[in-house]
């Protein structure tokens, strides 16, 4: 698959997505419709427009403030920022994309915003004092990756729906518990309830399963933009290997993230391993860094290599 | 009159292939052409520090005028490259010459230690690693501008409508792009 192609089939996917949520949403409005007052559904789905286009010209400051990221002046960390313009210059990207860095003990990064050109990428201090440079780079490139993929506009979209769906099957479980008047038949409202409630689980499991496909392919990417497929799977061992979760994961940002900061704890038993690797945002660091080694024809060392932090080479 | 249908047919169906591929050649040529922006972006950026850093060096070793006139003619071999290759031979010979620059350097202490000249090294170190990154990235699309070039049924057109082969951005006898496929 070229890049091109995977572009297209990122677009052509976001087009499903969006068409899927709007006939949840229409599906949702004409349950509130149906049980209450049909005026009531058509004030829900105004109310959702509104709401969706106020979050897509904001979605840039609120994710930032979701992940605790700060705006860096160009002159600091300036070895960190050489790492990402050449990162973006490697894949043919046609601005570098800001940098942030989140207070965090925990080694993450994650990419954001709906264009290239209106993009940033964030890395935890965690992850500058766990990398050594060449598996920072990786990591970026990582990042780099997912804009030149439009999966950062895919995901922003799927994110914003995802919460609008939640909000508004939350308004009908509120009015239908405390009140309201009731319009419908006993079916009507039963149906109501299993839509409402279901809802925004349906919401959840279309925005993960299309997060998880995309990080095989940002690893892919990363392997690409370097020429270095083996960074990326150290990389990835080093996270594997470190027990620090991220403080601000919040189960609204974790498909943007390098490595799940939520889902941290191994389930080993089969039933339940089946059931958590559906809500999974992430496929698991194993099954990724095989891919990678299979990809690149080599096989990973039992020991990490001791090469220096980033933080502590550049003496941050 | 059937005959005439399927003559017709056939005549869309190649009309329609042609369209898809000239459209195809014509994106891949110009994510080449992006490509090697970049790189010359990043070629004048390294040519434009070396005469401060010729300068920064003569102020404490005017003497090694062998090293700083080598460094000068690679640099103008640089700047007057025509092609791709040429132009990575060029800043080939332009890496080695440096090379023999910071050697002369090494000898000279307060040289080594004045800000000026820390601060022209950091940025040329920048500048070398920002080609190799551009570099990739042409060499990549130059690998699929000619890939499809080459391969039925786009050679069929490619020729006569003008889409000729580019050169990768290496010195002979380099590998042009590492080998980095993945199964999807």
């Amino acid at each position: 698959m070229t890049l091109q192609q995977q572009i297209r089939a990122n677009r052509l996917r976001s087009l499903v997505v969006v068409a899927g949520f709007v006939a949840l949403l229409a599906i949702m409005g004409g349950l509130i419709g149906l049980v209450f007052d049909p005026s009531l559904g058509i004030f829900a789905l105004a109310f959702a427009l509104i709401y969706g286009i106020f979050a897509l010209m904001r979605s840039r400051a609120m994710i930032s403030r979701l992940t605790h990221a700060q705006e860096l002046s160009p002159n600091e960390l300036r070895p960190l920022r050489r790492l990402l313009e050449n990162a973006s210059i490697g894949a043919g990207l046609p601005v570098t994309p800001e940098l942030r860095v989140v207070d965090d003990p925990a080694p993450n990064a994650f990419a954001a915003g709906l264009r290239p050109k209106s993009s940033y990428v964030g890395v935890t201090t965690g992850l500058l004092r766990t990398m050594p440079k060449r598996e920072l780079e990786a990591v970026i490139a990582h990042e780099i990756a997912h804009i030149r993929h439009r999966d950062t506009y895919l995901m922003t979209m799927a994110t914003i729906f995802a919460g609008i769906i939640a909000l508004l099957a939350d308004i009908g479980l509120r009015t239908l518990a405390f009140g309201g008047r009731r319009s419908g038949g006993i079916i009507a409202i039963v149906l109501a309830i299993v839509g409402l409630v279901l809802a925004p689980y349906a919401a959840l499991m279309l925005r993960l399963s299309l997060s998880r496909r995309r990080e095989f392919l940002a690893d892919a990417g990363s392997a690409e933009i370097l020429s270095d497929p083996e960074a990326m799977a150290l990389a990835l061992r080093r996270l594997e290997h470190d027990p620090t979760t991220v403080r601000y994961a919040d189960a609204s940002t974790s498909h943007m993230w390098v490595e799940s900061p939520t889902d941290r704890v191994d389930t080993t038993r089969g039933s339940i391993q089946e059931f958590s690797s559906w809500f999974n945002t992430h496929p698991p660091l194993k099954a990724r860094i095989a891919a990678l080694e299979e990809a690149g024809g080599f096989r990973l060392p039992g020991e990490l290599p001791a090469d220096v932090a980033f933080a502590a080479e550049m003496g941050l | 009159m059937l005959w005439l249908w399927i003559l017709i047919g056939v005549l869309v169906f190649l009309l329609a292939l042609g369209v898809f591929g000239y459209n195809r050649l014509v994106r891949l040529r110009n994510e080449v052409d992006t490509g090697w922006a970049n790189i010359d972006v990043q070629l004048q950026r390294r040519t434009d520090l070396i005469p401060n850093l010729v300068e920064a060096v003569k102020g404490y070793a005017s003497h090694e005028r062998g090293v700083f006139e080598e460094v000068t003619r690679a640099r103008a071999a640089v700047q007057q490259a025509g092609s791709p290759g040429s132009a990575a031979e060029a800043n080939d010979f332009l890496t080695a010459a440096l090379g023999r620059l910071f050697v002369v350097a090494e000898a000279y202490p307060e040289l080594k230690a004045s800000e000026n000249f820390l601060r022209l090294q950091d940025d040329l170190t920048d500048t070398e690693d920002k080609i190799s990154a551009a570099r990739r990235y042409y060499n990549a699309t130059v690998m699929h501008f000619n890939t499809a070039v080459q391969s039925v049924p786009w050679l069929l057109i490619a020729r006569p409508l003008g889409f000729r082969e580019r050169e990768f951005f290496s010195a002979e006898g380099d590998t042009a792009v590492p080998d980095v496929s993945f199964p999807r």
